[in-house]
């Protein structure tokens, strides 16, 4: 892929941003109930967003591909799907260190973290069926389908900790209701915006090499080599052949 | 139906590359090559199922890359070369459930069972029926809907003596109706008499 | 909706329907094996009566969405790619073809749902009072299970190891009618029974009607 200066300058942003996050995060107040291990918080929250954004990326992504047929939406769909599904990897492991040092247990049955295990798998699935079909055509109209009805999973994943009396803490962001101290606030939402940035980061050169094996993939189709018939030839044993 | 510069490709594999040609109504065409040669794929893109990966190619006065091509469907007819009957149904109950989809009295469809000489084995589960028995059900299917543009692949094979003339029958109706027939096979003699015209698919592209 | 999109709809119902008629899976296999793996659960964690009625329902929902799972990846065997082509080229059209599937499929998914229902009342001793929400949430999970797995089954067709990727995309996205099913079932009593449970469900059920309705013809086109 070529690196452009302006895509230099945008990863050295990115990590300055990333940085500054860090530094924010580790001079944010301590949170006297939980010592040290509450600054997951500034960790934790920011992937499971993360992922949040990209499977509603992979679900915008979807119904735009089936509308224009073009194939730069499904690359798009496909590669924020990939990502989410590594960033919720990250939150869950994320979550049972911090549930460890919270609760002194790796994982409880607790409705957020279940669900939200759930919905790693329905991700997993969608990778699992755009490996499965080689054709970018065909892989595109189907995991499509699947990248739509994914987002059936997100909504319990979200409501789960007001449906259900959890462990898990409630939904950190509730507009009218902000229970958070000013500084550990402004924190995290460095942090959010940070991991947001790395995300848009990750897609982009994601969906690069994308793009580039589809590239290959249509050059080599449309090389100009023996047709798949011209493999088959006469016997060579029988009356006719040798 | 006219097809211009049609290529197909699958994948990496170029099946069909170039392909020129032209059938008009009242025409039958024999298409002939060897294994491998393309020939089913060539007839699954004029039967709408496949989309040409390039060139022109128009069936029935539509252009198979526009959407109108889900419209013409029901104008065609395909006999494949696997049976596409239900084995849990009965031979009778097959061509029923065709007559409900393409919306023709069901009544017809035993009168085209018998057509073919399997009136009387109208409830005969599908799955234990032979190949040549779900071939003539086939048969029966396209005598019902008689279609404007019938396409058939290896449509002699599995079939016996008797029924040989299924073939010439059906080819014959779609002509007379002022439609066109599209026969592939390996069989020079028997399909020779009853189409128009003959074509050779070789190295991905039509030799007339 | 013509009438000529529910005579299609109705043929593809009537056909499928003939089909298990005919061959039996649901009726004398499937039913079986779900009962059987009613069977399993005490063996594996007590025949203590208490806990036996508190996992119940839960036990009976799961056993119908794991055998949900089983009904779409029978489909996805059966369908062989000529029956897709000759019934493609009748005209169908592929909302109607959606629709008929889905209907037999909710229909066969209720019957399984019934009987396996009163094989968990008999061996986990399960109270039915308040069991009449049961003809609301038997119904919307099996129309749900259908979509999904007609959904699912249209998603993997002809696609390798497609019969064996169906579980992994219906069972997660199934998980919100199991949880409305069986949260439901658990507040009934006490203060009357939670609807937004229901209306979970209901919601889910009208998710997947559209996203079938809106994806049938994409999904029809082999390539």
């Amino acid at each position: 892929m070529k690196s452009t200066r302006r895509d230099a300058w945008f990863d050295i942003a990115t990590i300055v941003v990333v940085v500054g996050a860090l530094v924010f995060a580790m001079l944010s107040p301590r949170v006297e109930s939980q010592g040290d291990s509450a600054r997951m918080l500034f960790v934790h929250v920011p992937t499971i967003w993360l992922a949040y954004l990209a499977f509603a990326v992979t679900f915008v992504a979807s119904i735009t591909f089936l509308v224009t047929r073009s194939l730069r939406w499904d690359l798009i769909a496909g590669s924020s799907a990939e990502i989410g599904v590594v960033f919720t990897t990250v939150a869950i492991i994320g979550g049972m260190v911090w549930g460890k040092a919270t609760w002194n247990v790796y994982w409880t049955w607790d409705a957020r973290l279940t669900l939200t295990a759930i919905m790693l798998f329905v991700y997993i699935g969608y990778l699992a069926l755009r490996r499965a079909i080689p054709e970018p055509e065909a892989r595109a109209r189907r995991s499509s389908v699947l990248g739509i009805l994914g987002l059936v999973q997100l909504i319990p994943v979200h409501f789960s900790v007001t449906w259900w009396r959890t462990l898990h803490q409630t939904n950190t962001f509730r507009p009218r209701d902000i229970q958070m101290d000013g500084p550990i606030l402004a924190a995290l939402l460095i942090s959010v915006a940070a991991f947001t940035v790395v995300y848009v980061r990750l897609l982009r050169y994601r969906y690069e090499l994308a793009r580039l094996h589809l590239a290959e993939h249509e050059a080599a189709a449309a090389a100009e080599g023996p047709v798949a018939g011209d493999a088959v030839s006469a016997p060579t044993i029988g009356p006719s052949g040798a | 139906m006219e097809f211009e510069g049609v290529a197909v490709r699958v994948g990496v594999a170029t099946i069909l590359r170039d392909v020129h040609l032209k059938v008009e109504p009242g025409e039958s065409l024999g298409l002939f090559g060897a294994n491998g040669a393309g020939k089913t794929t060539l007839l699954r893109v004029i039967a709408t199922l496949l989309r040409p990966s390039g060139g022109t190619a128009r069936v029935l006065g539509v252009d198979l890359s526009s959407q109108d091509r889900f419209d013409i469907r029901p104008r065609l007819g395909l006999i494949g070369h696997q049976p596409a009957l239900y084995p849990e149904l009965t031979l009778l109950g097959n061509l029923e459930f065709s007559a409900r989809i393409a919306g023709v009295p069901t009544d017809a469809a035993i009168g085209a069972l018998e057509a073919v000489g399997l009136g009387k084995a109208a409830d005969r589960p599908a799955g234990a029926a032979s190949h040549g028995m779900q071939r003539r059900v086939e048969f029966a299917r396209e005598i019902m809907l008689e279609p404007e543009l019938l396409l058939l692949d290896e449509p002699h094979s599995a079939l016996d003596p008797s029924a040989v003339e299924l073939v010439e029958h059906i080819v014959a109706g779609v002509l007379e109706r002022a439609g066109a027939v599209v026969l592939v096979s390996h069989d020079v003699d028997r399909v020779a008499p009853m189409v128009t015209r003959t074509a050779e698919l070789a190295g991905g592209t039509v030799h007339e | 909706m013509s009438d000529r999109f529910w005579r299609q709809a109705f043929a593809v119902a009537k056909r499928d329907l003939d089909r298990e008629r005919r061959s039996g899976e649901v009726m004398w296999v499937t039913i079986p094996f779900g009962a059987i793996a009613l069977l399993l659960v005490p063996l594996a964690v007590g025949i203590n009566q208490d806990v036996l009625q508190r996992i119940g329902t839960g036990m009976l929902f799961v056993v119908v969405m794991l055998f949900g799972v089983l009904t779409a990846i029978r489909r996805t065997n059966i369908e062989t790619p000529e029956q897709r082509d000759a019934i493609a080229l009748l005209g169908i059209d592929p909302v109607a073809e959606f629709t008929g599937k889905t209907m037999a499929s909710a229909a066969l998914l209720l019957v399984f749902e019934v009987v396996i229902g009163v094989v968990a009342v008999a061996l986990y001793g399960l109270d039915i009072s308040g069991w009449w929400w049961m003809f609301a949430v038997m119904p919307l999970a099996a129309v749900g299970l259908a979509e999904l797995g007609t959904l699912s089954a249209s998603i993997a067709a002809s696609v390798q190891a497609g019969p064996a990727l169906v579980p992994l995309l219906v069972t997660p996205l199934a998980i919100p009618l199991l949880l409305g099913a069986t949260q439901t079932v658990e507040t009934v009593g006490g203060d009357g029974v939670n609807l937004s449970w229901l209306v979970l469900m209901t919601l889910v059920v009208l998710v997947l009607a559209i996203v079938g309705v809106l994806t049938a013809r994409p999904l029809q086109e082999t390539r």
